[in-house]
C-alpha cells in the first residue's frame, strides 16, 4: 500500500479537530472539572501546531518545540490554580456544576 | 564579601521573610525583625577593623551597572563621612526594634516596613550613585507614612499625611536638580557622585546655584531647616515612641548628610553663594527651635523642637566651612542621634505609664522612679551640652568651627544654648522634683525591656563625651580631605 | 609626687562613682567613709606637692600632657590635626588651692557623717560631695583650658545636685535651677573666649596661650573681648554682680553642702580661672579695671544686703559674695597675690563660719537669728571657733583674714583711690554685720525660751573640724604670710611683650610648637621685692585700719546686745526706704523673674509664630498653593478632557446595559459560548477578505 507522507496538513487538521472537541466540550460539560480538561485539550491542539510548524518550516530550530515545553508547563501551573479555585469553589457552595456559579452576575 | 550590600539588604531579606509568616506569630516576626537588624549591625561593625582611618578614600566599594543605557549605576562605598552613620542607624534600628516589642497591633505589617525603612536608611548613606540615593531617599518615605499613619497618636492620619506630601515636595526638586546635574556632565551622562565631584569646576555659577538649590530645598525639608520644620513636631508628636526614635536619629540625619555629600561636593560654588543664608538659617534654628521647645506643655513636642535646636547646630557647623565645624557637624549628628533616641523613648516610657505627656501634669517622680529620673536627668543633661557628655562635644566642635568665620552668629547662638539648659531644667523639674504628684504614686520604674533600649544609649553618651577620640578618628581624615581641596 | 597630681582629681571621683552605684543606701552605711578616705589620700598628696613647690624642689610650672583625641581643626585657612592634651599643669596657685580645696571637703565630709546621717538619701550626698570636689580638682589641675571649662561645667551640675538635695521642697528645685541658670548664662561668656582663644592662638593649652600673649601676637582689642568673656564666666561661678543672685538662694542645700560650695569649690572657681588666665587681663587693661569695678560692687552691695538679714545663712551667704567682691577687686587693680591670698584664707573661715551656722542650725532647728540667742553657753565649742571665723573674716590683726584683706585694700590703694574708699567702707561694714550675726546668735539673752532650751553642743564629729578650721582660720595668714612665702607661692604672672598693635598674619605654628618650647619660653618673672611696696598701706592708715574695725564691731555691740534694740529699730525706722531696698536685695531678683517671664513671653510668641505663621505659608501655602493647581487642572480636565471620556464612558455603559438583557447573567459558559461565537464570527470575515 502506498503511503502518502504525512505533511503539514495533516497535523493541521488533526489540531483544528482536537481544538473544536475542546471548545464544544468547554461549552458544554456542566462539571467543572469536564470543562477544565477541555481546556487543556485545546492546549494541546494548540501545542501540535507549534511543534507541527516547527518540523516543517524551521526545521533547523528547535524554538517549537521548547515553546511547546513552556506551554505544557505553563498549562500545570494553570490546572493547579484552576482546580485549587475549584475546591475552593466546591467549598463554599458544595457544588463542581458551572451553571450554578453565577456571582458574576451584575 | 561585599560587606556593604549585607549591610544594606539584610533587613529586607528579613522583611520578605516575615512577609511570609502568618500574622499570628508574633514571636516569630520579632525574632526575624532581630535577627536581620542584627546582622545588619554586626556586619557594619565587623567593617570597623576594615576600615581605614587614614585615608580619605572611598572604601568597601561595590560597583555594578544598573541601568547600562542611563549610566545608572549599583555603585556603593563608605568614608569617614558616610561610616558613622552607617554604624549609627544600624545601631539605632536595633534600638528601635526593642522599643517596638510593645507594639500589638498589626505587628507583621509593622516590623515589615520598619525593615524597608531600615534598608532605606542604610542606602541613602551608603550609595554613591544619585539614582541610587535618590531612589533609598524615596524609599525611607513609603514605610515611614504607614509607620505614622498606621502606628501613630489621635491625629496620625494628619501627621501622615503632612510628612509625606512635604518631604515628597521637596524630594521633587531634588529630583530635578539631580537630573540637572546628569544632563550637565559630558555624554555619555552619568549619576555617579565622585565622577560628578570632579567636573564642578567646568559649571557655570548660576547653574550651580539652581542645581543648589533645588538639592537644599529637599534636603532642607529633611534636616529640617527653618521654615520647612513645621512637619517635624506633629509627625515626632504622633509618631509611635520607636518611630519617633529612628525619625529624630538617623532621618533628620540625611539632610545634613545630602548637604554634605552632595550639595557641597557637586555644587561647591551654590553652597558658598549660599552660606551667608544658611548661618542665618542655622542661628535662627538654634535660637528660635529653642524658644518654641521652651513654650511647649507637651514633652514630646519639647523634645521634637530640641530636635530642631540641635540640627542647627549641625548647620551652624556646615556654614563655618571650617574642618572643625564639619566635623563637629557629623560628631553632632551622632551625639544627637543616641541623645535624643534616648529622650523620644524616656518620654515613651512615661506616656505608656501615665498616658499623658503634659509636663505639669506631674511632679516628684524621681522619689518613685529613681531610675527613670536617673537616666532622663542624664539625657537631658547631654542635650543640653554638658560636658562630659556626648551632646558637648559636637556642639562645641560646630561652634568652633562655626566661630572662626562668623563671630557674631556663634555668639547670638549661645543664647540657644541657654534657653537649651532652661527648657530641659524646667521640665527635670516640673516632673521629677517637688512635692510627689499622688495621682502617680503607684508607677512603676522601668521594665528590663526599656532598660535594654535606654541603657546602651546612656552608656554611649557618655562613652562619646568622655573618649570622643573613637568616633573622630574614623572622620577626621576624610573632612580634611573634603576640605583641603 | 608631683608627677601624681593626675590622681588629685581621679580619686575622689571614682569614690563618688564607687558610693553612687556601688553602695546600699543605708543610715549606718560605711559609704562616705570612702569619700573621706578617697579625700584624705588626695589632701597627703596635695600638701606633699605643695610642700615641694614651697621648697622649691620642683620646677614650676610643672606639666604633662596625655593625648585625648584629635580633630581636624583649622586656623587662617591652614588646616590641621589638633591633638587635644588632657593633662595637669601645677603652678603655685593650683598647689595652694589643691591643699584648701582638699582639706575643706576633707573636714566638710567629716562634719557631714554626723550632720547628715538622719537623711534618706546619705550615701548619695556624699558622692555628690565627691563628685562635685573632683570637678573643682580637675579645674585647678588641668592644663588646658577645654578640660578646665569641662570640670567647671560639670562643677555647674554638681552644684545643682547639691543646691536641690532636698528635691521634694520647692525652694531647692527652684534655688537650683536659679543657680544653674545664672551661672549657665555666665558661662555662656567663658564659652565664647574659649572659641575666641582657639580662633586666634590654635591651643587650648595654658601655657601655649600664654606664650602667644608673651611672642605679643594677640592685639589688646582681641585680649580685652576675650578677657571680658572670661570675666563674664567668673562672674556666674563667683557670684559677682549682677550674677551673684543665685548663691543667697544657694543655701537651700543642706548646710554642709553650702560650705563646700561657699569656700572651697564653685566659687572660688570663678577667681581662680581669672588668676589662671591673668596674662589676658594683664594684655587687657579695660577688661582689669572693669573687673575692679565690678568686685567693689559686687562687695558693697552683698555688704549692703548683709546688714539687714536675719537669716543666718543668708548673712553668711552674702558676706561671701562680698569677700569674692573683694578678691575680684584685687585681681582688678593687679592684686593677683592678695586676691589669691584672700581666697586662701576665705576658704577657711568661711568654711567654718557655714559649718558653724550648721552646727547651730541642727541644734535649734531654725535659720532665723531673731530666734537665737545666748548660745554661748549652750554651745561652746561652737561658739568659740565661730568666733575665730569673726576675728579672722573682720580683719582683727593676727587672724588670716587680716594679713591678706590688708594686702588687697593696700593694692587697692595704690592702684585706684575711689574704690580704695567703698572697699574700706565695704570692709567696715563687713566687720559690723558679721559681728552682729555672732551677738545675734550667741550674745545675750535667749529670745525663744523652747528653742533655746533644746540647744546641745554638737558631736564631735561636728566639732571637730570646726576646731581644726579655727585654728587654720587664726593662723594660716600669718603662715603664709612669714618670709614673703605667699609671694613666692602666688607668684604674679606677667607678659614679656609689649602689646603689638596689630597681630601678625599667621600664628598658627604655636600649635607645633612642643610644650617644652612653651616653658623655656616663660616669661621672666617680674623682680620679687620690687613689686611687694604695694603690698603694705601707708603707715598711718595701717595703724588706723585696725581701730576702724573694732569701732564697727563695738557699733555692732550697741545696737544688738540687747536686750533692748531700741536703736537698731530707730535706725531701721529711719531708713526705711534703704532698708525696703536692700531687703529686696537691689530688686535683682525682681529683675531676674522679670526676664525670666520676658523669656517665656518671648518663647510663647516665637511658638505662636511657629504655628500660626511659618506652618500656615510655608505648609499650608504650599498646600493652597498645590491646590489651586489642581483645581485648574481639574477645570481643564471637567471641561474638555473628561468630556471625551465620558463621552467613550456612556456609549460603553449604554451598550453594556443594552446588551446585558440579552443574556442570562452569571453563566460562565454562555459568556464563553459568546466569546466562540465572536471568535469565529471574526476568523470567518479575516479569512473570507
Amino acid at each position: 500500500m502506498m503511503t502518502a507522507p504525512l505533511t503539514l496538513s495533516h497535523y493541521m487538521i488533526v489540531a483544528g479537530l482536537l481544538f473544536l472537541i475542546g471548545v464544544f466540550g468547554a461549552l458544554t460539560r456542566r462539571n467543572i472539572i469536564g470543562i477544565l480538561m477541555s481546556i487543556e485539550l485545546m492546549f494541546n491542539a494548540a501545542n501540535i501546531n507549534l511543534v507541527a510548524f516547527d518540523r516543517f518550516l524551521h526545521p533547523e530550530g528547535v524554538t517549537g518545540q521548547a515553546l511547546a515545553l513552556f506551554v505544557m508547563t505553563v498549562a500545570a501551573a494553570e490546572i493547579v490554580v484552576g482546580l485549587a479555585l475549584l475546591l475552593a469553589i466546591y467549598r463554599g457552595t458544595d457544588t463542581v456544576y458551572a451553571e450554578d456559579f453565577n456571582l458574576l452576575k451584575g | 564579601m561585599n560587606m556593604l550590600t549585607v549591610v544594606t539588604f539584610a533587613p529586607l531579606l528579613g522583611a520578605l521573610i516575615i512577609l511570609c509568616l502568618p500574622k499570628e506569630k508574633v514571636k516569630a516576626i520579632q525574632t526575624v525583625a532581630f535577627v536581620f537588624a542584627g546582622i545588619s549591625m554586626i556586619a557594619s561593625l565587623a567593617m570597623l577593623p576594615g576600615f581605614d582611618r587614614g585615608t580619605p578614600d572611598m572604601q568597601f566599594v561595590e560597583r555594578y551597572a544598573w541601568i547600562p543605557s542611563f549610566g545608572v549605576q549599583y555603585f556603593m562605598g563608605v568614608d569617614g563621612l558616610s561610616f558613622p552613620l552607617i554604624l549609627l542607624t544600624t545601631f539605632m534600628c536595633v534600638i528601635g526594634l526593642v522599643g517596638s516589642l510593645g507594639i500589638e497591633n498589626r505587628v507583621k505589617e509593622y516590623f515589615f516596613w520598619f525593615l524597608v525603612l531600615e534598608v532605606g536608611m542604610i542606602g541613602v548613606f551608603c550609595a554613591l550613585d544619585l539614582i541610587l540615593f535618590y531612589v533609598f531617599w524615596e524609599l525611607t518615605l513609603v514605610p515611614m507614612y504607614f509607620l505614622i499613619g498606621v502606628w501613630g497618636g489621635p491625629r496620625k492620619e494628619f501627621a501622615a499625611i503632612k510628612f509625606f506630601l512635604y518631604t515628597l515636595t521637596g524630594s521633587v526638586f531634588m529630583l530635578l536638580a539631580i537630573l540637572a546635574l546628569y544632563f550637565a556632565s559630558p555624554a555619555p551622562h552619568t549619576f555617579d557622585m565622585l565622577a560628578l565631584a570632579e567636573m564642578t569646576g567646568g559649571w557655570d555659577k548660576n547653574f550651580q546655584i539652581l542645581v543648589f538649590l533645588g538639592l537644599y530645598f529637599g534636603m532642607a525639608i529633611k534636616i529640617p531647616a527653618f521654615p520647612f520644620h513645621t512637619w517635624l513636631p506633629l509627625a515626632h508628636v504622633e509618631a509611635p515612641t520607636a518611630i519617633s526614635v529612628i525619625l529624630a536619629a538617623v532621618l533628620l540625619k540625611m539632610g545634613v548628610y545630602g548637604l554634605l555629600r552632595i550639595s557641597f561636593s557637586l555644587t561647591p560654588a551654590g553652597f558658598q553663594w549660599f552660606l551667608p543664608a544658611l548661618i542665618v538659617i542655622a542661628v535662627i534654628n538654634i535660637v528660635y527651635g529653642a524658644l518654641c521647645a521652651m513654650a511647649q506643655t507637651d514633652m514630646k513636642k519639647m523634645v521634637a523642637y530640641s530636635s530642631v535646636n540641635h540640627m542647627g547646630y549641625c548647620l551652624l557647623g556646615i556654614a563655618g566651612m571650617t574642618t572643625a565645624g564639619f566635623t563637629g557637624a557629623v560628631f553632632q549628628m551622632l551625639s544627637h542621634g543616641i541623645i535624643t533616641g534616648a529622650l523620644f523613648l524616656l518620654v515613651g516610657v512615661i506616656y505608656d505609664r501615665a498616658h499623658t505627656r503634659d509636663i505639669s501634669a506631674f511632679g516628684g517622680l524621681a522619689v518613685k522612679l529613681p531610675v527613670f529620673a536617673g537616666l532622663m536627668s542624664l539625657t537631658a543633661f547631654a542635650s543640653l551640652g554638658l560636658p562630659g557628655l556626648a551632646g558637648f562635644i559636637g556642639e562645641f566642635l560646630c561652634f568652633l568651627g562655626a566661630f572662626q568665620t562668623w563671630k557674631l552668629a556663634a555668639a547670638i547662638s549661645v543664647l540657644g544654648i541657654i534657653a537649651t539648659a532652661a527648657f530641659f531644667l524646667r521640665m527635670l523639674q516640673k516632673v521629677f522634683l517637688g512635692k510627689l504628684n499622688e495621682k502617680w504614686a503607684d508607677l512603676p520604674d522601668l521594665t528590663t525591656r526599656e532598660l535594654v533600649s535606654i541603657v546602651p544609649l546612656a552608656i554611649l553618651t557618655v562613652l562619646f563625651g568622655v573618649y570622643p577620640k573613637w568616633p573622630l578618628d574614623l572622620m577626621n581624615k576624610t573632612i580634611e580631605h573634603m576640605l583641603g581641596k | 609626687m608631683i608627677e601624681h597630681a593626675y590622681l588629685i582629681p581621679l580619686i575622689p571621683f571614682a569614690a563618688s562613682l564607687i558610693m553612687m552605684f556601688g553602695a546600699k543606701e543605708d543610715p549606718h552605711s560605711p559609704a562616705p567613709w570612702i569619700g573621706i578616705g578617697a579625700m584624705a589620700i588626695c589632701l597627703g598628696l596635695s600638701v606633699s606637692i605643695l610642700s615641694a613647690v614651697a621648697g622649691g624642689t620642683v620646677p614650676l610650672p610643672y606639666e604633662h600632657n596625655w593625648h585625648w583625641f584629635s580633630f581636624a581643626a583649622s586656623i587662617g585657612g591652614k588646616s590641621f590635626l589638633y591633638d587635644m592634651p588632657i593633662g595637669v599643669l601645677i603652678d603655685g596657685p593650683a598647689a595652694v588651692l589643691l591643699v584648701v580645696v582638699t582639706l575643706v571637703s576633707l573636714m566638710v565630709q567629716i562634719y557631714s557623717v554626723a550632720y547628715m546621717h538622719e537623711d534618706a538619701r546619705y550615701k548619695r550626698y556624699f558622692a555628690f560631695v565627691s563628685f562635685f570636689t573632683a570637678s573643682m580638682l580637675g579645674l585647678v589641675v588641668s592644663s588646658n583650658i577645654l578640660v578646665g571649662f569641662m570640670s567647671w561645667e560639670l562643677m555647674g551640675l554638681s552644684s545643682y545636685l547639691l543646691i536641690g538635695f532636698w528635691f521634694e521642697k520647692d525652694g531647692p528645685t527652684e534655688a537650683q535651677k536659679k543657680a544653674f541658670m545664672t551661672t549657665k548664662l555666665g558661662d555662656s561668656g567663658l564659652y565664647l573666649a574659649l572659641l575666641f582663644i582657639f580662633a586666634k592662638v590654635g591651643s587650648f593649652q595654658i601655657t601655649q596661650i600664654h606664650q602667644f600673649i608673651n611672642n605679643g601676637y594677640m592685639t589688646g582689642t582681641v585680649a580685652t573681648v576675650i578677657a571680658i568673656g572670661i570675666l563674664f564666666g567668673a562672674m556666674g561661678k563667683s557670684a559677682q554682680f549682677p550674677l551673684f543672685i543665685w548663691l543667697p538662694d544657694a543655701m537651700e542645700g543642706p548646710t554642709p553642702g553650702s560650705a563646700l560650695i561657699h569656700a572651697a569649690t564653685m566659687v572660688a572657681a570663678g577667681i581662680f580661672v581669672v588668676a589662671r588666665l591673668y596674662f589676658v587681663f594683664l594684655a587687657a587693661p579695660d577688661a582689669m579695671l572693669a573687673a575692679a569695678w565690678i568686685g567693689c560692687l559686687t562687695a558693697f552691695m552683698a555688704a549692703a544686703m548683709a546688714l539687714v538679714s536675719y537669716d543666718i545663712k543668708r548673712v553668711l551667704a552674702f558676706s561671701t559674695v562680698s569677700q569674692l567682691g573683694f578678691m575680684m577687686c584685687a585681681l582688678g587693680v593687679g592684686g593677683y597675690t592678695s586676691g589669691l591670698f584672700h581666697l586662701t584664707t576665705h576658704a577657711f573661715f568661711k568654711a567654718l563660719l557655714f559649718l558653724g551656722a550648721g552646727s547651730v542650725i541642727h541644734s535649734v532647728h531654725t535659720n532665723d537669728m531673731r530666734l537665737m540667742g545666748g548660745l554661748s553657753k549652750k554651745m561652746p565649742i561652737t561658739f568659740l571657733t565661730m568666733g575665730a571665723a569673726i576675728l579672722a573674716i573682720a580683719g582683727i590683726p593676727g587672724t588670716s583674714g587680716y594679713y591678706s584683706k590688708d594686702m588687697i585694700l593696700a593694692n587697692i590703694y595704690y592702684a585706684n583711690q575711689p574704690i580704695f574708699w567703698i572697699m574700706l567702707g565695704t570692709a567696715l561694714m563687713t566687720a559690723f554685720y558679721m559681728s552682729r550675726l555672732f551677738i545675734l546668735t550667741f550674745w545675750g539673752d535667749d529670745r525663744d525660751h523652747e528653742k533655746h532650751h533644746h540647744a546641745h553642743e554638737s558631736p564631735f564629729l561636728i566639732t571637730g573640724p570646726l576646731v581644726l578650721l579655727a585654728f587654720l582660720a587664726l593662723v594660716s595668714g600669718y603662715m603664709l604670710n612669714r618670709n614673703e612665702l605667699v609671694y613666692r607661692l602666688l607668684e604674679k604672672p606677667a607678659i614679656s611683650a609689649p602689646q603689638a598693635a596689630h597681630a601678625p598674619a599667621a600664628p598658627a605654628d604655636v600649635h607645633a610648637a612642643p610644650p617644652a618650647d612653651a616653658h623655656a619660653a616663660a616669661p621672666v618673672h617680674e623682680g620679687g621685692a620690687a613689686g611687694h611696696h604695694e603690698g603694705h598701706l601707708p603707715h598711718w592708715l595701717h595703724l588706723a585700719l585696725p581701730f576702724l574695725v573694732l569701732g564697727s564691731i563695738g557699733f555692732a555691740f550697741a545696737l544688738y546686745k540687747g536686750p533692748r534694740y531700741a536703736l537698731a529699730d530707730g535706725l531701721k525706722s529711719t531708713f526705711a526706704p534703704a532698708f525696703r531696698v536692700l531687703d529686696r536685695r537691689w530688686y535683682l531678683d525682681d529683675a531676674f523673674d522679670l526676664l525670666v517671664i520676658f523669656c517665656d513671653k518671648v518663647a510663647a510668641a516665637a511658638f505662636w509664630i511657629d504655628a500660626n505663621v511659618v506652618d500656615r505659608v510655608f505648609v499650608d501655602g504650599w498646600g493652597l498653593l498645590t491646590r489651586v493647581f489642581a483645581e485648574i487642572s481639574n477645570l481643564i480636565d471637567a471641561l474638555f478632557v473628561d468630556r471625551t471620556v465620558d463621552g467613550f464612558g456612556g456609549l460603553s455603559l449604554d451598550l453594556g446595559v443594552g446588551l446585558r438583557g440579552l443574556v442570562k447573567e452569571g453563566q460562565v459558559q454562555e459568556y464563553l459560548m459568546y466569546v466562540a461565537i465572536a471568535f469565529s464570527l471574526a476568523a470567518t470575515l479575516i479569512l473570507t477578505r
